[in-house]
């Protein structure tokens, strides 16, 4: 199976403005879709280390009739806003937060909905002095042995390892007009051009878009979106994610845990099969 | 300790290290080299300890024990899926690097150290700045579990910038295939050691490199997430001197020794010992 060139062809948008889109200042955020799905949604903070990361946000509700753990980026909508979120890019409190949260949720036996919105982890002096890649690296390793079942979906920007540290789940969903991307278009031209102007050719080459994810089989579903996208219908939205959601979720409420987890380790461990399926890929073992 | 064969040879019985590009003069010191010196004692400098880059080759010399090493998974390679044009095609320069003799930005296989047999990976900043690809990844992971379901233990010469841009987010996803594999060998009580090098970066310092159960990391290394030039731009912050250098981690945790190269082959069969 060949991946070349595939482009979102049911959509005229280019994958610029697909990017735009996905970054749109009035796009909805994790809370406007948690406070629909939940409407009694309790938020807690906290990585019970050293502080609390107001980009990602966490909590409990009931969801279909069942306690469920919320985790979300979460970006700010005014400047204010913004700044105290630090645009949704997760510090290493974060990430120790949302591993805190998910033990929560095993030992009460709630499944995790994680909702994945953000252009990166900070890259900034403080995330580093204070451990911000071995963060991920272990949010990244214990969300593989979290008991219970997790759903994702990214709901605008998945940007780099500080979305992939949010993102170790059973199934993962896209929003229609979302990305996710091994780097945001801007790192990525900056990496290989050296020049992060070159922004709209590294974004076309990246495949960044929801339909290359789901022709590369990175993700499970690609959630369409109303005419003119999320931010013009948060009500419809919202209800087709919840639906998409709980409709993945429904049957891994049923699996025995070790299956659960050893489908979660087969999800990611062969997740680039289509090209394995390739036969210079080398044999198989 | 394990003795050294004789005063003065730190190498117990590793294979002599091939030879390396390096500069007229010591970047360290500035002091002229002398190339044949340098690889006898590891391409340390002798007079200022400036480690340099070695490349896969050079590493697997240094670690195993001579004649030892078995190379696994070397016919998976990689090709351009992303149709990945400018600007430069990403078939060609993978075949180049081929050309040159470079096998992946990661190898790995079974050799021994001061005779204990060990799975062992080393990354190679050569092939595409060490970036963690596809193949890189399978070569990880199958290794990774090979070493939980056979019991020995796992050693990792780290030297990344992180992700490859040129395989889009199956690269990214790499980071989460390995780390899987991590918790393997955590559950298999596999001792996994992980030595960081110069660079250590990205999406490799964020799934495997940092998990070791010791992270070693060599002296004057820079080791982080995001790169000082990325940071700059991002924050506009000043770093100080030694942002992110080996002994930056050591104080902040991060890392469980900063060891110098010549004293590294000794160290590992020491803890192989220790390790069951």
């Amino acid at each position: 199976m060949k991946l070349h060139g595939r482009r979102p062809e049911e959509t005229t948008l280019t994958v610029w403005q697909v990017v735009e889109l996905a970054r749109h200042p009035d796009r909805p955020y994790s809370l406007d879709y948690i406070k629909r799905m939940a409407p009694d949604f309790v938020e807690m903070h906290g990585d019970r280390i050293s502080g609390d990361d107001p980009a990602l946000i966490g909590g409990v509700g009931l969801w279909h009739g069942r306690a469920t753990m919320f985790l979300g980026h979460q970006k700010g909508r005014s400047l204010k806003e913004r700044v105290a979120r630090n645009w949704g890019m997760m510090h290493p409190e974060g990430y120790r937060k949302a591993i805190r949260l998910a033990q929560h949720a095993a030992k009460f036996n709630f499944p995790i909905v994680s909702l994945i919105d953000t252009p990166g982890a900070y890259p900034g002096a403080g995330a580093e002095e204070r451990g911000i890649a071995s963060a991920i690296a272990k949010a990244i390793m214990e969300w593989f042995r979290i008991p219970v079942p997790i759903v994702a979906a990214v709901i605008g920007e998945g940007g780099s390892g500080g979305a992939l540290g949010m993102g170790v789940a059973d199934r993962v969903i896209m929003l229609e007009n979302s990305i996710y991307s091994v780097a945001s278009p801007e790192a990525a031209a900056s990496i290989v051009w050296r020049d992060n102007t070159r922004k709209v050719e590294a974004a076309e080459q990246l495949q960044l878009t929801s339909r290359d994810l789901l022709a590369m089989g990175v993700v499970e579903e690609v959630v369409t979106e109303p005419e003119g996208s999320a931010r013009v219908d948060y009500e419809a939205t919202a209800a087709a994610l919840d639906e998409a959601l709980y409709r993945h979720l429904r049957p891994l409420l049923a699996q025995p845990t070790e299956e659960l987890l050893q489908h979660r380790y087969e999800r990611f461990r062969y997740i680039d099969s289509l090209i394995r399926a390739e036969p210079h890929f080398g044999p198989k073992i | 300790m394990v003795a050294a064969k004789k005063p003065g040879d730190v190498r117990i019985s590793g294979g002599k290290l091939p030879p390396i590009a390096l500069p007229t003069n010591c970047p360290g010191c500035g002091v002229g080299l002398d190339h044949e010196e340098l690889r006898r004692h590891t391409y340390v400098c002798t007079l200022c300890g400036h480690h340099f880059r070695m490349g896969a080759d050079a590493w697997i010399a240094l670690i195993a024990d001579r004649g030892t090493w078995k190379e696994r998974y070397g016919d998976v390679r990689s090709h351009d899926l992303l149709n990945w044009k400018v600007p430069k095609p990403y078939q060609e320069t993978l075949e180049q690097l081929r050309d040159e003799g470079l096998n992946e930005a990661v190898r790995t296989g079974t050799c021994s150290l001061g005779g204990r047999e060990i799975w062992l990976a080393t990354f190679d900043f050569r092939f595409v700045g060490g970036t963690l690809s596809i193949v890189a990844g399978e070569r990880l992971a199958r290794g990774m579990e090979q070493a939980a379901a056979s019991g020995l233990p796992y050693l990792l010469v780290a030297a990344s910038g992180g992700a490859r841009m040129q395989e889009g987010v199956l690269a990214l996803m790499q980071m989460a295939k390995v780390n899987a594999a991590v918790g393997r060998l955590d559950v298999a009580g596999v001792p996994f050691f992980s030595v960081l090098t110069d660079p250590t970066f990205g999406g490799t310092a964020a799934s495997l490199a940092l998990l070791g159960d010791i992270n070693i990391a060599e002296p004057g290394a820079a080791i982080g997430f995001t790169g000082p030039r990325v940071i700059k731009q991002a924050t506009y912050a000043d770093l100080p001197p030694g942002f992110q250098s080996a002994d930056f981690q050591l104080g902040r945790g991060q890392v469980d020794m900063v060891v110098a190269r010549p004293e590294l082959r000794r160290l590992l069969a020491h803890l192989l010992e220790i390790y069951p």
